[in-house]
This record gives structure tokens, C-alpha cells and sequence, in this order.
């Protein structure tokens, strides 16, 4: 069903929408038992570029297969008023893969946008997958079987953002840690991505020497567009190299080592502390003499 | 008597046999410990057993038989020849060895501490000790009882370098309280002397807090002395004490030095004139207690304590009216008093001899070097040590029998209605 579409059509999608979809999705399934949730696309075409900048939800009756037409009209409505230029560029949808039962909707948008575009997010979550998981797909006409039937191709897209989403993507992102709210956490969390960050980068220039190396004994055949390619790394490096630079870097080094310091310190003069109780307690035949302070 | 050389002659044998490794040399430490009386008695005639023996090999034998023999009353032409033999010894002697029997080590040193004291010539003692400390302690953290003799040695012999280097080391075990209070004392005595009075004030503070059950004099010496010292170098001194004080220590130690309190207050007025006139008045008392030196620097840091509050109100200031405030004499005074003070690095500041104007400068340290990043990462280094030691002493707290019952006791008056499975009356 999916091959690669021949409308040269570019579509640009804005991750408002994927945020959208996904966050449908989740509070559906967080409410009632993991269902297909439904809505549509809306956002501009201009000539053969097609940019989708927004979605909102839909009914859907799983039964029939169908949408709730009042409702799509009444929210088109709606949302006209807002975005005047936005209008409805196709609908959305979640799964692993493309059913049949979707030709049903699509054709039923096809009153209202003659080309509408399928996105299909896919909410299994794989961690080896690099790519986000959301697929566009239009429909062609193809004759199969002697019949000229539509089917979904799927198209190529890119990812489009205006400052204001970026923002907000990344603060999305980086406020991962789940009370997230604190300062601790907040600079645990960076820290630790620096510092995988940089084993990685450790890791992989490792690999690269070992490779070196083996070459250079002689255990694996020369390569000379490899080396050619280390060689021109070698000479952009180093990446970075003025007097600015430096000061900064030493001066926020200094700031996480005193950071640190200071943490140790507290935590020092804490445990110092309840050592001292202690001992008084302990030792001190007479600090306790009319301490009959009242213990909360 | 003849049984008694075959005895001391099997006594050499068995030293000469039993000393390779370290359990012939606890059996040997059991013999030894045996003959100690046969020693005793024959302590004249030792003498020629040890050049028998070779202090390097047999240290264990021969540190008895020098013990026994210099427990002997000496005179004053044989106390040379003491020294020198027992200074050999302590250069050469093997540290595991004598380890097994440091009482005896300990009285040998302290009868060559006596005898250096008594031909008046303790710069001869103070290598000796030094070597002899390095080789008692089991590490540089614990405090052996030769620690206060060497300090008083560098006091005497006035060799000051050589004791700060030892007072560099964190102490963490302690032989016997005393050691502690006339070690920190000391060593306070010798940072005064070099003028570093971060660290004199660091070890005259822990003799004031150690934990005493009765008031020792080595305190209220160490409390008058840390009074001076923390004027000099504070600029004010804070009359209540850290909740680690001892209660025989809070109660007391006032009493003992009423007229440097009184010179506290006058120094808190800011007038040099004050603090002048309260020593006149208590210079009897100062001199008794032999701390009239440090008074005197008292009070000439009054003039440095003003011109410090002088940074913080002014920008720049002409040396003349530095003068007229601090109540120095002229211009010139203040422009010393200035000049030393930023060698000292107590102020920052440039001066304009042309116009005679001083301007106050902020601490150009701006944290960016890499300098500063040793620093800190051999900071940070130490604390993590101290921090984990800390730990365990707390641990160790916790389970402490008299801890756990005077905080069992406590318990159970106040919670009556929750159900504890602490014992709340814990017998031991």
C-alpha cells in the first residue's frame, strides 16, 4: 500500500501537530481502554507546497466508520474564525499501519479538499527507532487488477518550525526529569547529559585511534579516503580557539566545581553537626540538665 | 653472677635469632617482655651487649636494652654520649620494629628530650624527635605522645620552620588527651611566632573545645592566648561558645581571663586610645602570663582594622585623612601602615604618591584560572576524605551503648500514645 508518491507535492509539517496528535492520544488512552483517536489537519497550500500547521480532534464512530459531520462542520467553522487563511488540509490518525477502513474517512474528506493527506502517527514506542514515527500519506488513483482504485502512497516531509514552537519544543525536551520543577534536579540533569554526552564523543574518537592503529601496524589494509577524511578533521581542530572562549569556559568550570564544594560542604557540616548532638548527648554529664525541651 | 651473664648472654642469642620476621619478632617482644626485670637489675653492665647487636636488624632488642640501660640516674659528662647513642639509634632503628613496643621507644625519647634540655642545647634533640615521630606514627594522621616534645623542642630551639611542616598534618587518633591539649598549644605558640595566625587560631580553638571533664590549666592558658589571637587576626572576638565546648570549659574558662575580656570591649569601641589605656591598666597580668608581645601586636592591628572599615565606606581617600581618622600621627605613618598592609594582602588598593590619594581596589581574583581549578579540585579532594571519614564516626556514634541510652531514656517520657519497639529503658 505505501510506495512513494508521484504528486511532487512537498509537505511540511509543524510539531504543533505531532505534539497535538500524541497528546490526544495519550489522554485517551489514559481515560478508557487504547483506541484509534481521529482529527484533522488543517494549514495552507501554496502551489506545491502544502504545510500543515495545526490539528484539532474529531469524533469517530469505530462501528460505522464514519465521522460526525455536524461536528467537523461546527469546529471548521470555529476555527475559520481564528485562522482565516488555515483550512482543512486532510486528517490524522494513529496506528502501526494504514488500513483499508481509512479509504472510508478519506474519501469522505474528499468534499472538502479534493487531495486531503493522511498523517498516520505510530504511538508503539521504539527506542532503537531514530526517526519520529509519524508517516504522511496521500491518495492516488491506481488501476490493480484491471479496477481504478485509491490507495495510500506515502510521502516524503520535513519538519517545519517558527520560533515560537521551537521555544516551546525545546523547553518540552528538557524538562524531562519527572518532578523537573527544582534546581538540583534541574542541574543533576544537565550534567549528566553533558557527561554522556562527552563519554560518547570519548567512545567513538577511541574507536577511531584503535582503527588508526590497527592500520598503521599493518593489520588492516590502508584506506586513503579514510585517512584522508581524519586528516582534514584533524586540522579543524582545534574547533574553538580564542582568549573568550577560554575565560568563559574556565570561569563556568570554576562555577560547577564551587557548586560542588559548596554541596560537599553542607553535607560535611550537617553530618558534623549530628555528631556533636550526639556526642553531647553521649559524653556531656551536664549539657543535659534541665533540657526538658519539648521533642516535636 | 655468673647465671645472670649466661642469662643476658642467651638473651643476645635469642635477639640475634628471632628478629627476621614479624613472628619471631612478636615471640621476641614476649621474651623481651620477660626479661624486662632481669634487665632492670643488670642495667650497668649492658653497655657492651650493644655493640653486639645491630640497631638497624635488631631494633626490637636493642631499643630494651637502651631502655634499661639509660634508665640509669647519668651525669652531666655522660649525658653527650647518650644523646649520641640514642640519636643513632633513632636514625637507623627499623619503624615495624620498634612499633611492637612504643612505650619503651617513648621513654627513650623523652630521656633524650631531658638530657638535650639539661646540657641546654635543644637544637640537637629536634632531628632526632622529628625521625622519631615519622617512625612511631602508623600514619601522618595520628598524634603520638612526642608530638608536644618536639613542639617544645622547636619552641625552645626556636626551629619554627620545621614544626610547621609537621603541624601541616590532619590529626585524626589520639593517644592520650594530654598530648592533644600541649600539641595544639605549642603548635599555636609557633604559628604566633610566624605570623600565621589563620592556623594559630585553627589550634588554639581545638584546645578550648576538646572535651575536658575538668578544667585543665593548658585551656586557660590556650583561651587567654586565642583571645590575642582572635583580636589580631578577626578583629573581634565572639564571647559565646560553639555547642562542641565542653560544659567544664563554658562554665569556667571566663573566670580565668577577666582582664582579656576587658581588653575585648575597649578594642570593640575602635579607639586606639582605649585599648592603649586597658593595657596599661591590666600590663601586670599580661606580663605574668607572658603575653605581652602579642598584646602589643593587639593593638597595632587596631590601626589595620580601622583602615580596613575605611574600605568599605570610601572609594579613595588622601593619606592624610586616613591619618586624622585612624588617629595615626601623619601621613607618612599611614602610607606604612597602607603599603604593608597590601604585601599582607589584607587590602587591595593603589597609592598615588603624587596627589597622596589611596584608592581602594575590589579583589581582582576572577575564579577563571586554571590555577583556581587545582585549588579547588585538591579542596574538594580533601572534603570528600573528611566526608566519608565523618560518616563512619557518625556510624560508629549511633551504635555507641551510652548514646543509645541516654536517647532511649529520653524516649519514652514524651511519646505516650506511639508504640516503639526501642526499649525504652535501656540497661546495659
Amino acid at each position: 500500500m505505501a510506495s512513494s508518491s508521484s504528486s511532487g507535492l512537498t509537505f511540511k509539517l509543524h510539531p504543533l501537530v505531532i505534539v497535538n496528535i500524541s497528546d490526544h492520544f495519550t489522554r485517551v488512552k489514559s481515560q478508557s481502554h487504547p483506541r484509534r483517536v481521529v482529527g484533522c489537519v488543517i494549514g495552507v497550500q501554496r502551489g506545491r507546497t502544502v504545510e500543515i500547521f495545526n490539528s484539532f480532534e474529531l469524533l469517530y464512530d469505530d462501528s460505522t466508520h464514519s465521522l460526525d459531520r455536524a461536528f467537523l462542520e461546527k469546529k471548521q467553522e470555529l476555527y475559520k474564525k481564528v485562522f482565516p487563511q488555515f483550512y482543512i488540509l486532510g486528517w490524522y490518525s494513529t496506528g502501526s499501519d494504514a488500513h483499508e477502513t481509512d479509504m472510508i474517512i478519506h474519501k469522505s474528506l474528499m468534499d472538502i479538499n479534493e487531495n486531503p493527506v493522511y498523517v498516520l502517527l505510530n504511538p508503539s514506542i521504539n527506542p532503537a527507532q531514530k526517526d519520529l514515527p509519524v508517516t504522511i500519506y496521500e491518495s492516488e488513483l491506481h488501476v490493480i487488477d484491471g479496477n481504478p482504485q485509491l490507495i495510500f502512497v506515502q510521502s516524503s516531509y520535513t519538519i517545519e518550525t517558527v520560533e515560537a514552537e521551537r521555544i516551546s519544543v525545546d523547553h518540552v525536551a528538557h524538562l524531562k526529569p519527572s518532578d523537573g520543577g527544582s534546581a538540583a534536579t534541574q542541574l543533576a540533569a544537565h550534567l549528566t547529559g553533558i557527561h554522556s554526552a562527552i563519554k560518547m564523543l570519548n567512545s567513538r574518537v577511541r574507536v577511531l585511534h584503535h582503527y588508526l592503529l590497527a592500520m598503521q601496524k599493518g593489520e588492516i589494509p590502508l584506506e586513503n579516503s579514510l585517512l584522508r577524511q581524519v586528516s582534514s578533521l584533524l586540522r579543524r581542530l582545534p574547533a574553538i580557539e580564542s582568549e573568550k572562549f577560554q575565560d568563559d569556559f574556565l570561569m563556568e568550570y570554576n562555577d560547577t566545581l564551587l557548586i560542588t564544594y559548596l554541596a560537599m560542604f553542607t553535607n560535611c557540616s550537617s553530618t558534623m553537626n549530628e555528631l556533636v548532638d550526639k556526642f553531647n548527648t553521649a559524653y556531656d554529664r551536664h549539657s543535659r540538665r534541665g533540657g526538658r525541651t519539648g521533642f516535636i | 653472677m655468673n647465671l645472670s651473664m649466661s642469662s643476658v648472654e642467651s638473651l643476645v642469642a635469642q635477639i640475634h635469632g628471632l628478629s627476621s620476621n614479624i613472628g619471631e619478632l612478636t615471640q621476641l617482644r614476649n621474651y623481651l617482655k620477660q626479661c624486662d626485670d632481669l634487665l632492670r637489675t643488670e642495667s650497668t653492665r649492658l653497655a657492651p651487649l650493644l655493640t653486639e647487636l645491630d640497631p638497624s636488624v635488631h631494633s626490637l632488642g636493642y631499643l630494651y636494652i637502651l631502655e634499661a640501660c639509660t634508665s640509669a640516674p647519668i651525669s652531666k659528662d655522660q649525658a653527650n654520649k647518650l644523646v649520641l647513642s640514642v640519636a643513632r639509634f633513632i636514625n637507623v632503628c627499623a619503624a615495624e620494629q620498634i612499633r611492637l613496643a612504643p612505650e619503651k621507644f617513648i621513654s627513650i625519647c623523652k630521656r633524650l628530650m631531658l638530657q638535650v634540655m639539661l646540657l641546654e642545647d635543644p637544637m640537637r634533640g629536634v632531628a632526632p624527635l622529628l625521625t622519631s615521630i615519622r617512625k612511631l606514627q602508623s600514619s601522618t594522621e595520628q598524634l603520638t605522645t612526642l608530638h608536644p616534645d618536639f613542639m617544645l623542642l622547636c619552641l625552645l630551639s626556636k626551629c619554627y620552620k620545621i614544626g610547621l611542616s609537621v603541624l601541616e598534618d590532619d590529626i585524626f587518633e589520639v593517644d592520650l588527651p594530654r598530648d592533644l591539649f600541649l600539641y595544639c598549644y605549642y603548635g599555636g605558640m609557633i604559628c604566633i611566632g610566624q605570623k600565621q595566625f589563620r592556623k594559630a587560631l585553627e589550634l588554639l580553638h581545638n584546645v578550648v573545645t576538646a572535651p575536658m571533664p575538668i578544667i585543665s590549666a593548658i585551656a586557660v592558658e590556650a583561651y587567654k592566648k586565642y583571645i590575642l589571637v582572635s583580636l589580631i587576626h578577626l578583629g573581634q572576638f565572639a564571647t559565646s561558645f560553639p555547642k562542641y565546648t565542653s560544659s567544664a570549659a563554658q562554665r569556667n574558662l571566663k573566670n580565668f581571663s577577666q582582664s582579656y575580656l576587658e581588653l575585648v570591649n575597649s578594642y570593640s569601641t575602635g579607639k586606639v586610645s582605649e585599648v592603649e589605656k586597658c593595657v596599661e591598666i591590666y600590663k601586670d597580668t599580661f606580663g605574668s602570663d607572658n603575653n605581652l608581645g602579642l598584646v602589643k601586636q593587639v593593638v597595632s592591628s587596631m590601626y589595620k582594622r580601622n583602615i580596613q572599615r575605611l574600605t568599605q565606606t570610601y572609594l579613595t581617600l588622601s593619606l592624610q585623612d586616613i591619618a586624622n581618622t585612624v588617629q595615626l600621627n601623619s601621613p607618612k605613618e599611614a602610607e606604612m601602615h597602607v603599603l604593608q598592609m597590601i604585601q599582607e594582602g589584607d587590602i587591595y588598593a593603589t597609592i598615588n604618591q603624587k596627589d597622596g590619594m589611596v584608592r581602594f581596589l575590589e579583589d581582582p581574583e576572577q575564579y577563571k584560572t586554571c590555577e583556581m581549578i587545582e585549588r579547588l579540585d585538591f579542596s574538594i579532594q580533601r572534603i570528600m576524605r573528611l566526608s566519608k571519614k565523618l560518616t563512619t564516626m557518625n556510624e560508629v556514634m549511633s551504635c555507641d551503648p551510652s548514646y543509645l541510652g541516654k536517647v532511649g531514656k529520653e524516649r519514652q517520657r514524651f511519646d505516650y500514645d506511639d508504640f516503639y519497639t526501642v526499649p525504652s529503658k535501656f540497661t546495659i
